[in-house]
């Protein structure tokens, strides 16, 4: 029965997309990293968790002087704090989660079959607070962004391993919104993702050079030299649309988690190493 | 009331509602194709296309407006107006443009 519905589903979606869109999360993955490995040979698959360090050598320097006193290391302290402390139940947020907390940041995102939603690090937080009688926080809210980058940190070399199930048709496609989300130009700019982050790779940006997408989300929450605070992925991603000027989706909505839920998932098999720290 | 003190008033008369009539054509004007603009803004935001600054020339158009700068209202309303039609024409075209960017 189950089969059956799944395969109804996949048909009436297939009629939605595009001819040639449904190639799989585990072919397009593979097809990813082979496009990077064919652009930068000498490049090693895991290098690219550390984003634009993989590619820059000269940032890569600067990046390594700035690791001796990671400025992200405040964050992740309030973050375990904020792990550890009680609620006014008794509860504490270790105990919403069924994994080691070592093991927590690379179980998300995950898709969720009852809300049939991509469900993040940062929205299972704020579920387990306010099934907790707390509220939830705002998603650009500090001690949100401390928490993750605790948990980040304590995910240091796992390997990230997004799962799309076979057998969750509604997995699938919040799979393929979120690459339809990164091959789609928008804005006044006409960019899309891809453009930049795989087309343009490596290449400058005004003073800057352009990260390549394998990799993107191991490192987040990163430090932003330019903004003094750690960020979360998000806030990277309404950055990047803000910069091809088309309107910002709001922080977990459901089109960039549905982003995040594909991005991650390329970079399945790469090491957690946030969080990181950036210009 | 002499004649000509009868002929000034209504000469004076005849001006302001003239003013009048032409501010209020205006606004109405100005309403009628904010209304069209905004739902063409509605329509790109509907399709996740929505650019960066046609809410902010809306809000300015509306500011210029309501400052009786109709020239410069107007003037804004169009560019919020071909801002929201070509982010419309932007996501009906990637509708099935995206997929020839994806790496295969």
């Amino acid at each position: 029965m189950k089969i059956a519905a799944a395969a109804l589903f996949l048909i009436g979606f297939s009629l939605l997309v595009p001819q040639g869109a449904l190639a799989g999360a585990e072919e397009d993955r593979v097809a990813f990293v082979a496009y990077f490995k064919s652009r930068f040979p000498d490049i090693p698959f895991q290098e690219y968790a550390n984003g634009i360090y993989a590619i820059d050598s000269d940032a890569r320097d600067q990046w390594l002087e700035i690791e001796d006193f990671p400025p992200y290391e405040f964050a992740v302290e309030r973050g375990q704090e904020a792990w550890l402390a009680s609620f006014p139940n008794g509860r504490t947020l270790a105990d919403c989660f069924s994994q080691q907390q070592e093991n927590v940041r690379i179980m998300y995102p995950r898709f969720d079959e009852l809300s049939g939603e991509v469900i993040t690090l940062d929205v299972a937080i704020n579920n387990c607070r306010t099934a907790n009688t707390l509220p939830a926080l705002a998603y650009d809210d500090s001690e949100l962004i401390d928490i993750t980058a605790f948990l980040a940190f304590e995910a240091r070399g796992k390997k990230l391993a997004v799962r799309v199930p076979d057998d969750q048709p509604g997995a699938l496609q919040a799979y393929e919104l979120g690459k339809r989300f990164y091959y789609t130009k928008r804005g006044q700019l006409n960019f899309a993702c891809a453009d930049c982050h795989i087309a343009s790779a490596g290449q400058y940006v005004r003073a800057d050079r352009l990260s390549a997408s394998l990799g993107h989300t191991t490192h987040f929450p990163v430090y932003r030299s330019k903004r003094g605070k750690v960020i979360s992925l998000h806030k990277r991603f309404s950055g990047c649309v803000r910069d091809v000027r088309a309107k910002p989706f709001a922080l977990q909505s459901t089109e960039f988690r549905n982003l995040e839920y594909f991005l991650s998932y390329m970079s399945n098999g790469l090491e957690a190493n946030g969080p990181g720290a950036r210009k | 009331m002499d004649r000509a003190r009868v002929s000034r008033v209504s000469m004076r008369l005849l001006v302001l509602v003239t003013a009048l009539i032409t501010v209020s054509g205006c606004a109405t004007e100005f309403d009628r194709r904010y209304a069209a603009a905004e739902r063409l803004q509605a329509e790109a935001a509907a399709a996740g296309a929505e650019w960066l600054e046609t809410g902010k020339l809306m809000d300015q158009a509306n500011k210029e407006a309501a400052g009786g700068n109709m020239d410069a209202a107007f003037s804004l309303l169009d560019k919020a107006q071909f801002q929201a039609e070509t982010a419309i024409k932007q996501a009906e075209y990637e509708a099935d443009a995206w997929v020839n960017r994806v790496v295969r």
